[in-house]
């Protein structure tokens, strides 16, 4: 008894002696919890589709996109400068953070597939951010576009360009983006997709659904190699009737890429088959194949300005 | 019970001496401050902790790194994520002295100058700062700027932006303490 008591005097003297040598040990008990896990991408885009990244409260975004001809195959080689000279799709948009987890955005593209001329609004919100504690263990983003486009009305009743009254000009997206980031090197994501076009070709599909999956691989610190690919339900019977009727088969959209970070400006250099940019049409309207060289290289520029706040900063 | 009673006894002796001479900061305010040809980067953190001991004179600080606030929050994630590596190295660290004997429980100002060591980014390194130290009834303010260089702790700037980010930062660090007691 007397010498567990003893045993105990002593312990008691020892973590006081303790302390008194390392002031740090006070605030032991005051450790971080539920830090948020930065920087899954570089980017709100992945190769082509969203990311769960966000911009920030006040941040203006200046995107501009481009996706260049076919390297190989029929239109590519040498006498274009495998595709260069070409240009199937090019977007200039604006977009901007309302919160640090809210976004919206206008983008004017060129469009690709059976409409062009396109005007896009788009609103992005992440309800979930993973931690390092896996509290929260993957990212969650909702994202939504309506297209509008501006194309003259075509006369043939069967294209998805006649448009017999004006909301048949109008295409829809919603997508929810689950992301993960595995320790430091390797971010992983899962996006299903629903793609609304108002009015399509005969025996295309208004309503269409997709499931996409990306990752990308951190080269450096300012480096990364992105990989993105999409599977959309397109019906059998659609599938045929094309291949049958117009000699035109569907792709699954396959983009892979790098992207690079410049302090304010993230590049990201892309390879693609498909021709669109926009969700509204690379899902379902894909049908140039990287086996016949029908890929192109593009790129994403994305330049961001912290607007606002440099008063509420002083104080 | 007997034994129970030494326990306790022993423990609120520990913790009484020990709390008599330790002050101590929940909201430590840090900042720092780079300037450069291109451009003026300054960030902000008022949940820095530190403590003082009034007999041994040793001094700590220390502050989560993801904390550290900027205005333009591209850059905070850069800082976080490209520099400081937060997710590695969640802290910064200093351990040190004050090596003057203030005469700290009478109220007055006095000029002191610290000797420690400060860890950032994992790499640690001996400083010696000047800083003030004022006692104004039961509490203790402590101020000091020094100038911190990125390099001397395997912090790199790529070429890309050498002309954005400063070689050496002011760090100021603004403490007011109470007695652990209270």
């Amino acid at each position: 008894m007397k010498i567990i008591s003893t045993m105990l005097l002593c312990c008691g003297i020892s973590t006081y002696s303790q302390a008194q040598k390392d002031l740090g040990k006070i605030f032991d008990s005051t450790a971080i919890t539920h830090t948020k896990v930065l920087d899954t991408y570089k980017s709100t885009r992945i190769v082509q589709g969203q990311s769960t990244e966000m911009l920030r409260k006040h941040e203006l975004d200046f995107r501009v996109a481009h996706r260049f001809g076919d390297a190989g195959g029929q239109f590519g080689g040498s006498k274009t400068f495998f595709g260069t000279d070409n240009s199937t799709d090019i977007r200039i948009a604006f977009e901007y953070g309302i919160s640090d987890n809210l976004m919206v955005g206008i983008g004017r593209s060129k469009g690709s597939g059976a409409l062009q001329q396109l005007y896009e609004g788009l609103i992005k919100y992440r309800p979930l951010q993973q931690t390092t504690d896996n509290y929260i263990p993957v990212s969650l983003a909702l994202f939504g576009n309506m297209v509008i486009s501006g194309m003259p009305s075509t006369p043939d009743v069967t294209t998805a360009s006649h448009f017999a009254n004006g909301s048949d000009r109008i295409m829809y997206v919603a997508q929810a983006i689950v992301s993960r980031k595995f320790a430091d090197k390797l971010s992983l994501t899962l996006m299903p997709t629903y793609v609304h076009r108002n009015h399509v070709a005969y025996m295309d599909m208004n309503n269409m659904f997709a499931l996409g999956a990306a990752g990308r691989l951190k080269l450096s610190h300012r480096m990364g190699l992105l990989a993105e690919y999409y599977y959309p339900f397109r019906t059998q019977e659609s599938k045929d009737y094309y291949k049958a009727n117009k000699g035109v088969t569907f792709y699954n959209p396959l983009g892979v890429g790098l992207e690079i970070e410049t302090g304010g400006h993230v590049f990201s250099i892309t390879f693609t088959n498909s021709t669109a940019i926009l969700e509204n049409q690379f899902i379902p309207e894909t049908v140039s194949s990287w086996l016949q060289g029908q890929f192109r290289w593009g790129f994403n520029i994305s330049r961001r300005f912290t607007l606002f706040g440099k008063k509420d900063w002083k104080k | 019970m007997k034994f129970f009673l030494v326990f306790v006894g022993a423990l609120l002796l520990g913790v009484s001496i020990y709390a008599q001479d330790v002050y101590s900061c929940r909201s430590t305010h840090l900042s720092f401050f780079s300037s450069s040809p291109l451009e003026d980067i300054e960030a902000k953190t008022d949940k820095g902790v530190s403590a003082v001991n009034k007999k041994t004179r040793d001094i700590y600080f220390k502050v989560a790194i993801n904390t550290f606030q900027f205005r333009k929050k591209l850059m905070q994630e850069h800082f976080n994520e490209n520099y400081l590596e937060s997710d590695k190295f969640p802290f910064a660290e200093f351990r040190g002295k004050i090596n003057e004997s203030p005469e700290l429980n009478k109220d007055g100002t006095y000029p002191v100058t610290v000797t420690g060591a400060l860890n950032i980014h994992g790499v640690s390194k001996m400083y010696t700062a000047k800083g003030t130290i004022t006692t104004r009834g039961n509490v203790i303010t402590v101020s000091s700027t020094f100038n911190v260089r990125v390099a001397d702790h395997g912090i790199k700037i790529p070429s890309l932006v050498v002309q954005n980010v400063a070689e050496v930062v002011a760090v100021t660090v603004n403490a007011a303490y109470i007695s652990i007691n209270n």
